[in-house]
């Protein structure tokens, strides 16, 4: 079999490569022979790089000559959450001045968790002819000027995704920056900036970009603006409102919902900020379309809730703060029976005492009632063992399943034990689940289950669990998939890390924090494995002027061909051998 | 500097610490023949560490269930840690936050030589007093309140403020409530520098 293929003309292997489109099938392709390798990097237009400093972008190009389409992530996931000083890195300038020279022809650029500057932005406007795609996920470190020299260059520009980015907004002039001209927008994402815009030049945009299937708009857009854009835009398929906290006024409400029941395509509904109740019976005639509604930024008391999941049967995506309530995800249970993911944020999440009545009764409901639901992230107060156990019965599909109890060391609140077996129970029902973030009072038994039968999972985060070393050994020489881990506040040290030293070199990366990794420890790992970069973040200064047995601050392990990066802040300090050598 | 500087870490010190290793404390929770080992390798010359770590591991593994009872000594979460807690992604923390009934306001803070950042909410705060004590927390720093005596020392810290005009000002220069309608950023400044 091999030799018939290595006896086929490259063009056709080439050819028959251009139909593989997952990133793991064109690694494994290339793994193959030596001259499958050769025919595939030629031919690979898309890359997805899951940290940017596991990999330079010089062996990037050097191996890929002609890419079309980078997605590139850069700093840790549990920089969302405020754990990552600000300045750590993830700098995307390096990588986008090399593509400059490399790939004129680069189409698509997808960025997350990474620091672009204007400068950045005015590269990339500049560089590739063809560009077409700028996906801006959690980035930070531009302003609206780099906007509008992305509006002002890029004619073929389909989609502009700012996706909760940091913008620095100067004014709301950028938008003005596209040409009259330019009709290809598809998408269009600026619900994370603050500043209005002009509505003239918003509106004449939508009107003359006859594609334009996405648009989500930000909070300054005020709803009396919102029925003319869609007038001019009935094709669109997700929408973004903005603010919708005018006064209730019948002009206003029968104009939006004359506008609405015009977008017969609507699928996709976000936004509503400040939203005034009284208005959301004016998308009604367009629920039965609609599978995804994030109201996660919306304050909709539970009977409003209610009431519109009601006329949504074919919803297959809710994001929704704690407002619901269990009676709310009671209603959901019963109308939504294509529902596949669901987030429950919470409304109130700094106080202990809750704000509304949502329970772990809540998410029974929706386990039992929507057969399809994979994917869950809820934040409560409260869960029991059994709650989970049934959860776990009801929906063996789970492939995420995040669970915040507020509180840190919550017990089963009915029995006062850990939530061991509960958490247990899903792990062991739920064979795909590839993501779990797990909470509550748990002891290293419930990473005895997590070892065990987590087989799959490829992501797994922990906050205020575990009470020894055994409960990271368990993750480590169970989950024999893991790619990330991240852990925050657990007693989890040198043993258990340095047992499974050789385990990290499978991961994409480790993060540890407020934990009781000794510095000595990271300069062993970083001296022992030279393929990782062991990372100690202390913003108490340098960790020499400490006793070697002190726990660090923070500890990000991740594997790289491309040795230690060159950017670190004072704060960062890498473990290479050199380091560990001139130490001991 | 204050209590929150310290929890996180004193009873791993006394545990993990060489010097220390032994009698091991019932309940501590690094406690094992493989931290021996590996401390007993520094102690070495640098030769001997240089052996191969998967040798040693498997020597040395011998992790078990330790008896730990001991959850609030060594893991109480600080006011410190909860600081970035529950896990919720900022832009819907300042959404929530913006709500009626827990009105907040979030400025990002750093402090002069070491580019870190942090968010913080000064309507959980009801004076400068108040805040100039979060920070001195937060950035394990000596930062002078309004009222002393400007010191110019780099000992100390002076708090400054970015205004919505852009300028740099010594904060405490205009009553508590006009600050909080004016404030963009702060920077924690040595004082010497001032």
């Amino acid at each position: 079999m091999l030799k018939m293929a290595n006896s086929f003309p490259e063009e056709v292997l080439e050819h028959v490569f251009s139909f593989i489109q997952s990133d793991s099938d064109r690694n494994s392709i290339s793994m193959v022979c030596k001259s499958w390798y050769e025919i595939e990097r030629w031919c690979r237009r898309r890359i997805f790089i899951g940290n940017c400093y596991a990999v330079s972008p010089r062996m990037m190009i050097r191996r890929f000559p002609d890419i079309r389409s980078i997605e590139l992530k850069g700093k840790p996931h549990f920089a969302d959450f405020n754990l990552v000083p600000e300045g750590w890195g993830g700098y995307v300038h390096p990588w986008i001045a090399a593509m400059a020279d490399a790939y004129p022809w680069l189409e698509e650029i997808k960025l997350k968790r990474m620091v672009v500057t204007d400068e950045t932005l005015e590269l990339i406007a500049k560089s590739f002819k063809n560009f077409n795609l700028l996906v801006l996920s959690s980035c930070e470190g531009f302003s609206t000027d780099g906007l509008a020299a992305i509006a002002a260059n890029c004619r073929n520009l389909r989609e502009l995704d700012l996706h909760e980015s940091d913008v620095e907004d100067l004014s709301g002039h950028w938008l003005s920056h596209f040409p009259d001209t330019y009709t290809s927008l598809v998408s269009l994402n600026i619900a994370c900036l603050g500043s209005e815009f002009s509505f003239s030049s918003l509106e004449r945009l939508v009107g003359r970009c006859p594609n334009l299937k996405s648009l989500r708009l930000n909070r300054a857009v005020p709803l009396d603006r919102l029925a003319n854009l869609l007038h001019r835009a009935p094709q669109l398929v997700e929408l973004g409102t903005g603010a919708c906290s005018a006064e209730l006024r019948p002009d206003l409400f029968s104009n939006l919902a004359g506008s609405l029941s015009g977008c017969k395509e609507l699928k996709s509904l976000s936004g509503f900020w400040d939203v005034v109740p009284a208005y959301l019976p004016a998308i009604y005639s367009i629920c039965s379309g609609l599978t995804s509604l994030n109201l996660s930024y919306a304050i909709i008391p539970s009977p409003d809730l209610i009431k519109l999941v009601s006329q949504c049967p074919n919803l297959q995506r809710l994001w929704v703060l704690d407002y619901i309530e269990d009676v709310g995800l009671d209603a959901l249970a019963v109308s939504c029976k294509d529902l596949r993911e669901l987030r429950v944020f919470p409304s109130d999440p700094f106080v202990v005492e809750p704000n509304v009545s949502l329970t772990e009764q809540g998410l029974i409901s929706v386990s039992e009632g929507c057969p399809k639901l994979q994917s869950v992230l809820y934040f409560c107060r409260q869960m029991s063992n059994d709650a989970l156990i049934t959860i776990a019965r009801n929906q063996p599909n789970f492939t995420c399943f995040r669970l915040c109890i507020i509180e840190p060391r919550t017990p089963d609140y009915i029995t006062l034990e850990p939530l061991d077996v509960g958490f247990g129970a899903i792990v062991e029902h739920c064979k795909d689940l590839r993501r779990l973030s797990v909470s509550g009072l748990l002891t290293d038994r419930a990473f005895e289950y997590i070892g065990t039968h987590g087989k799959k999972l490829e992501m797994l985060s922990l906050a205020f669990a575990g009470d020894s070393d055994l409960g990271l050994h368990y993750v480590l020489s169970g989950c024999e998939n893991l790619r990330k881990l991240e852990i925050r506040d657990c007693p989890f040290g040198d043993k258990a890390l340095l047992a499974n030293a050789a385990k990290l070199e499978t991961m994409r990366s480790l993060w540890m924090s407020s934990c009781s990794v000794s510095y000595g420890a990271c300069k062993l790992l970083g001296q022992k494995l030279p393929r990782l970069n062991v990372e100690v973040i202390d913003e108490r200064g340098h960790p020499e002027s400490r006793p070697e047995s002190c726990p660090v601050e923070k500890l990000y392990i991740y594997r790289s061909v491309a040795g230690p990066r060159f950017d670190m802040p004072g704060f960062v300090w890498t473990m290479d051998e050199d380091s560990a050598v001139r130490v001991t | 500097m204050g209590r929150a500087a310290h929890s996180s870490s004193s009873s791993i010190d006394s545990s993990s610490h060489p010097d220390l290793l032994l009698p091991v404390p019932a309940g501590s929770s690094s406690s094992s023949s493989l931290s021996q080992k590996i401390n007993g390798n520094y102690g070495n010359s640098h030769i001997n560490t240089r052996t191969d770590l998967s040798t040693d591991l498997r020597l040395g593994l011998s992790i078990s269930p330790s008896h730990h009872s001991d959850l609030s000594s060594t893991s109480t979460p600080g006011e410190e840690a909860l600081i970035n807690w529950p896990p919720i992604k900022s832009i819907l923390r300042s959404r929530l936050a913006g709500k009626a009934d827990h009105p907040s306001l979030f400025v990002k803070v750093y402090m002069e030589g070491i580019p870190i950042g942090r968010k913080l909410n000064l309507f959980a705060h009801d004076g400068y007093a108040a805040l100039i004590s979060t920070l001195s927390l937060m950035f394990k720093a000596t930062i002078l309140c309004p009222e002393e005596n400007h010191v110019h020392s780099d000992k100390y810290h002076v708090l400054t403020y970015e205004d919505k005009e852009g300028d740099w000002m010594l904060v405490g220069d205009v009553p508590w409530e006009i600050f909080l309608t004016t404030v963009k950023r702060l920077k924690i400044t040595r004082a010497d520098r001032c």
